[in-house]
């Protein structure tokens, strides 16, 4: 299929910065219990190996600003800072999911890159949309992206 | 000073309508210049714990108080969240112009005290009492009108140094609001998470 056009808001040579808003759904595996959710509006630079994602409020204050590089991957949230062991981690205690940061800098690139138990629809790319959806391991983990124009 | 203004207004203004503007600063980074986000839309209050912001531009988003709960709907990413407003009101910066029925029922969440007049507006600063931490300072600022100072901007400064600023205009005091003007419904097929 044609290879959706790159929508980052600064050429490639230059550190990629993404804005806009992101929402995380995880359907509970138990069948009463609540599915989880998170959104928040973002900014994301750099790349897996080393980079930041500061995530805000609806209202406009900062939520939580993340850095990691080779060595660290830092959470900074009013007034403290928590080191994690991986990105993973971090991710993982931000959203609320477990996402792959190194696919969602292809993704937003508008490359597929595949990933164990992922699939992303980039057909909306250009109009600023990102999906993914993790099918396995349980539980359904779904990530929503709306870039700002 | 602006802390007389708040009490009257506080005191009398027990519903508001405005349009605002909403600009949004993020702290300058080493060799960037500072980014700001400017959004648009309209306001609505009713105290003691209802108000609504509708956000038009650049995106659709609202944020509804119905007494109750506390609604936010993101209509690009049709996910609603709810959340117990006992929980998430009372040291909101909305809280301060729309949720309080009176000066005393603030102080409970803020520290209140005059600050020095800017940009032709008198200031009341609010410093909230919550230890999470997030908002670093919030100030509500006054516009002397012919009777009553007129709310003109409501600043927040968090604790990252982000400031957002919303500035209100064709400000309406007391209009009769219709009684489902902060009634919220989730829309069909939008994916609605209690929290």
């Amino acid at each position: 299929c044609a290879v959706p056009t790159r929508v980052s808001t600064t050429n490639q040579s230059e550190r990629s910065i993404w804005r806009g808003r992101l929402a995380v759904r995880v359907e509970s595996d138990q069948a009463q219990s609540q599915p989880q959710a998170f959104a928040a509006g973002f900014e994301l630079t750099g790349n897996a190996q080393a980079g930041e994602l500061t995530l805000y409020t609806p209202v406009g204050t900062t939520a939580a600003a993340l850095s990691w590089s080779a060595q660290t991957a830092l959470m900074r949230t009013n007034g403290d800072i928590r080191s994690f062991a991986s990105l993973d981690a971090l991710i993982q205690q931000a959203v609320g999911a477990e996402i792959p940061v190194a696919a969602l800098f292809a993704w937003l690139a508008g490359d597929n890159m595949s990933v164990a138990g992922w699939s992303a629809d980039l057909s909306q790319l250009a109009n600023g949309r990102v999906t993914a959806r993790r099918t396995e391991p349980a539980p359904v983990t779904e990530l929503r992206l709306v870039l700002e124009k | 000073g602006g802390l007389k203004s708040l009490e009257v207004f506080v005191k009398t203004v027990n519903t508001g309508r405005a349009d605002f503007t909403q600009v949004v600063t993020a702290p300058a980074k080493a060799g960037q210049a500072p980014r700001v986000k400017t959004s648009s839309g309209t306001f609505e209050f009713s105290r003691p714990n209802r108000f609504k912001f509708v956000y038009k531009k650049p995106f659709e988003q609202n944020i509804v108080a119905d007494g109750q709960t506390l609604w936010l709907y993101d209509v690009d990413l049709n996910q609603v969240t709810a959340r117990q407003q006992s929980k998430v009101l009372g040291s909101t910066p909305a809280a301060l112009i729309a949720a309080a029925p009176d000066l005393r029922a603030l102080q409970a969440d803020f520290t209140l005290a005059d600050a020095p007049d800017k940009d032709g507006l008198q200031w009341a600063a609010a410093t909230p009492k919550s230890k999470d931490g997030q908002l670093q300072s919030v100030r509500v600022g006054f516009r002397a009108g012919e009777q009553a100072a007129e709310l003109a901007a409501l600043e927040i400064l968090d604790s990252f140094g982000q400031r957002s600023v919303l500035s209100f205009s064709r400000f309406e005091v007391n209009p009769a609001l219709p009684g489902n003007s902060f009634q919220f419904k989730p829309p069909a097929g939008a994916d609605v998470i209690r929290q």
